[in-house]
């Protein structure tokens, strides 16, 4: 006999008919029976969890059970396919929380400031010792990490259970085919957030390593849009500096001092004339690469004023920031040409600072745009992009400084 | 065989060899065959049960080996072989060594007289029943042999587990088949056999019944009852589970066979399937008459057998296999009704086997062999022997009249045992709780 209940049925077995009890014996026949219904009812497959008849094997390797979509072995990683790039921010969360410790990772950092990114540079999982337990899946607040069906593991290789970033990855298509309804409860909410992380991520951070080509198109595109910046930047700088509404913080005002006052040098100096191209868009990249720019310069010039003749640079600079490095050494050079060649305009002995500024108009050569366009395009990280506008906008805003006195 | 071997021999070929070489070859031809046979035999039945016993338990059973898993029990062997063969130190090494040859030989030795088909008797005993028993309770010295010799306390007790069942279980299977021998007045296991044609009825008991092959014992209620009887006694001499004691392996790890490996512990197992598979055999044979079947009998009728020297080769062949192919049908199927008790019940206590076999089945069949005399009484007897009122009745109604008469008696006899039986284990239970009680309180005090 079988009671209904609300998830299936409960199987209670009852002893016969009293009167069949008074036949002794018959009780085992009842029980050859319900085995004998077992035997006959083995020719045929398991229906369901309600049926207690019928074959429960599955012949594995060949027959594969449907898991449940909650079925969860191990984590992995999910990158949207479409952006390339990797949901995970980085926010420790699921290190945090894993009981036995098995989640290792990095945050990546941008290159050019150092500043940390929300996208994960390295991501370990040590899977031979992950009891998957879900909790990483569970606490993440990106939907970035989730518990994988694949429970294949088995391998002679002891190593290959420490996976990184590379083996975890997996396409949201991959997530989506294996727990669908799990995905679209999350999906909205993930996708959003991953939009805002990406306009945060810099260069081809958080995007994921394997999709190569996805990485080279977004490189292009980058590049693409350093070399317009640059290409504009040559005129439109000087705009931008003074444009600047907000308030400066005192380097930056020290920047824009030294600026000018290297502009006011280069007046002095001697009048020089820049090609004139008319100013197109001000990217907020520009008017970034403009604050630097100056910082830099600021920096060179101190340099450049506390050893006129040659002083190393390279250990005034920061040290992470090779960009910054080359802009000072770029800088002193010219500060050294400028020495060199102003030797008889006193001038420069009268500027509160020995100015590396001068260069440009000594230079007097028409094209700094075009060289900056050239070292822009060639190097293949936004590193150098940017170094390139720094340079193409430096040399801009002096000439035009000097230039425009006496245009006007 | 003799006749196969004679005919071409002697009748094709014109040798004129004397008789005693023509029966050597045929012994020896058999015995080769038979030995041949026999681990086939165990091979198939533990596939066999394997398959069955799985899907009782809803699942498959082994099906990588081959077609079908057919192969497995091979893979068995194989790596039955290849296994270590372990003798501990503390062990009789000779007796040790011994035992599994002991257990093996009288297994083979049975199949000396079980009938295959019709004229297809290795040796027609004119005790061949008696034989058959004899014999097999031999290897119960075997299983003492290997308990004592293993020095392994699970060894000894799986070993006297295995003696004591074996020697109580053997009194009511040798006394439910006296029943039959009483209705048919013979030992020979062909000629037990034979007394099975006719169709439902005995053509013995009613003359001019058809002859269909299906006058099994089975049919009447003292063969019954006496199969039902065999049949359990035969479980547990099979050490079959619910009688598994011997061997039982949640208890005693694997009884008398714990300290053997390898191929010994291999012939241990071989000798208890086939030992199975001739318990059911020997029961196809006595209740469910062994060849006998539609068709055996028409055509042996007409092949070359000693009472018809003129008969048709071919039709010993057909009758041969198709009486090869009726006691196997039957063999299998008991077989498999052993598995579907395993698969049914648990495993009993020594104490419930020891009060089953004596306090239940042996009066059971005690009152089965006087079921039996009267059958024969009402049967076969006449004025001679003092019976007179059966004188003018019909062969038919005799038979009726016997057939109700037994019934009654059986059917009576097994519920007032049974009820009795169970009263008996209730009172008994009650007691050994009260026992209990009164050790615990002392103690406590
Ligand atoms: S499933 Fe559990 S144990 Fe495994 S990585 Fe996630 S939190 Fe750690
Ligand atoms: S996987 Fe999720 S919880 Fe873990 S660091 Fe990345 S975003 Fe945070």
């Amino acid at each position: 006999m079988t009671v209904k209940i609300e998830r299936g049925q409960i199987v209670t077995v009852e002893r016969g008919q009293r009167a069949a009890r008074r036949i002794p014996g018959l009780g085992l026949l009842d029980g050859m029976a319900v085995v004998w219904k077992h035997w006959a009812g083995s020719f045929r497959k398991n229906q369901g969890f309600n049926d207690i008849h019928g074959v429960f094997t599955f012949e594995y390797p060949e027959e594969r059970p449907k898991l449940p979509e909650a079925y969860r072995n191990m984590p992995i990683l999910l990158y949207d396919e479409e952006t390339g790039h990797e949901l995970c921010t980085s926010c420790f969360q699921c290190e945090r929380i894993c009981p036995p410790q098995v989640i290792h990772m990095t945050q990546a950092k941008d290159p050019a400031t150092g500043k940390p990114v929300p996208a994960v540079a390295e991501f370990v999982i040590e899977y031979d010792a992950c009891m998957s337990c879900g909790f990483c899946a569970e606490v993440c607040p990106f939907d970035a990490i989730k518990m994988d069906h694949e429970f294949e593991l088995s391998t002679s290789d002891h190593q290959k259970l420490t996976v990184f970033k590379e083996q975890l990855n997996r396409p949201i298509s991959y997530y989506e085919r294996i727990a669908p309804t799990m995905w679209a409860e999350v999906r909205e909410g993930a996708m959003k957030k991953l939009q805002g992380n990406i306009k945060r991520r810099p260069d081809v951070i958080g995007m994921a390593p394997n999709l190569a080509e996805k990485i080279a198109a977004r490189r292009r595109e980058l590049e693409a849009a350093a070399a317009a910046a640059a290409a504009a930047a040559a005129p439109e700088a000087p705009a931008a500096a003074p444009a600047e509404g907000r308030k400066l913080t005192p380097e930056e005002k020290a920047a824009k001092l030294a600026a000018i006052k290297a502009a006011n040098a280069a007046k002095k100096g001697g009048g020089a004339t820049a090609p004139d191209t008319p100013a197109t868009e001000a990217a907020p990249a520009d008017e970034k690469a403009a604050r630097l720019a100056a910082i830099r310069a600021r920096n060179a010039a101190k340099q450049a004023g506390e050893a006129p003749a040659a002083a190393p640079a390279p250990e005034a600079a920061p040290a992470d920031e090779k960009a910054a490095r080359l802009a000072a050494i770029r800088a002193k050079n010219a500060a050294k040409k400028a020495a060199e060649g102003a030797d008889g305009a006193p001038e420069a002995t009268n500027v509160s600072a020995p100015e590396p500024a001068p260069a440009p108009p000594a230079d007097g050569r028409p094209a700094p745009s075009g060289e900056a366009a050239g070292t822009g395009a060639a190097p293949a990280d936004e590193k150098a992009a940017r170094l390139a506008a720094i340079r193409a906008k430096n040399a801009a805003k002096k000439a035009a400084e000097g230039h425009d006195p006496e245009g006007s | 065989m003799y006749d196969i071997v004679n005919s071409l021999i002697n009748v094709a070929f014109g040798w004129g060899w004397p008789g005693w070489v023509i029966a050597l070859i045929s012994h020896l031809a058999v015995t080769t065959l038979l030995f041949v046979i026999a681990p086939f035999q165990m091979l198939f039945l533990t596939y066999y049960e394997r398959r069955a016993i799985a899907r009782m338990q809803d699942r498959i059973g082994p099906n990588r080996v081959g077609p079908a898993g057919l192969f497995q029990p091979i893979a068995d062997g194989v790596k039955m072989f290849t296994k270590e063969d372990i003798v501990p130190t503390a062990a009789d090494k000779w007796v040790h060594f011994l035992a599994p040859c002991v257990v093996v030989a009288p297994t083979m030795l049975m199949f000396a007289v079980l009938p295959w088909g019709p004229g297809m008797v290795p040796a027609d005993l004119n005790v061949g029943l008696l034989f058959f028993f004899a014999i097999s309770s031999i290897s119960a010295v075997g299983l003492m042999m290997a308990g004592l010799a293993s020095s392994n306390k699970f060894a000894l007790l799986g070993a006297m587990r295995a003696v004591a069942q074996m020697v109580s279980y053997e009194i009511p299977a040798v006394l439910s088949l006296l029943a039959v021998v009483m209705l048919t007045g013979t030992l020979s296991v062909v000629q037990l056999i034979e007394a099975q044609a006719g169709l439902f009825i005995s053509s013995a008991d009613v003359p001019g019944i058809p002859d269909l092959g299906l006058g099994w014992f089975i049919f009447t209620p003292v063969g019954f009852l006496a199969f039902i009887v065999f049949f359990i006694a035969a479980l547990a001499e099979g050490e079959r589970t619910p009688f598994d004691i011997p061997e039982a392996d949640s208890e005693i790890v694997a009884g008398y066979m714990t300290e053997y490996s390898g191929m010994k512990f291999g012939l241990f197992y071989l000798a208890q399937y086939v030992l199975n598979f001739l318990l059911c055999a020997i029961a196809a044979v006595i209740f469910f008459g062994g060849w006998q079947g539609p068709g055996v009998g028409w055509l042996y009728d007409r092949a070359i057998s000693p009472a018809n020297p003129d008969g048709n080769w071919v039709f010993n062949v057909l009758a041969g296999f198709l009486g090869v192919f009726y006691l196997l049908a039957k063999t299998y199927a008991f077989f498999f009704v052993m598995v579907w008790v395993r698969g049914a019940f648990p495993r009993l206590r020594v104490d419930q086997l020891m009060d089953f076999g004596w306090k239940f089945l042996i009066p059971l069949t005690l009152v089965n062999i006087v079921s039996a005399a009267i059958w024969v009484a009402l049967l076969r007897w006449g004025p001679e022997q003092g019976i007179t009122f059966t004188q003018n009745w019909a062969p038919i109604l005799r038979w009726g009249v016997a057939f109700v008469v037994t019934l009654a008696v059986n059917v009576a006899a097994y519920i007032a045992l049974a009820r009795i039986f169970a009263a008996a284990q209730a009172e008994q239970g009650r007691i050994d709780l009260d026992e209990y009680r009164d050790t615990l309180t002392a103690t406590l005090r």
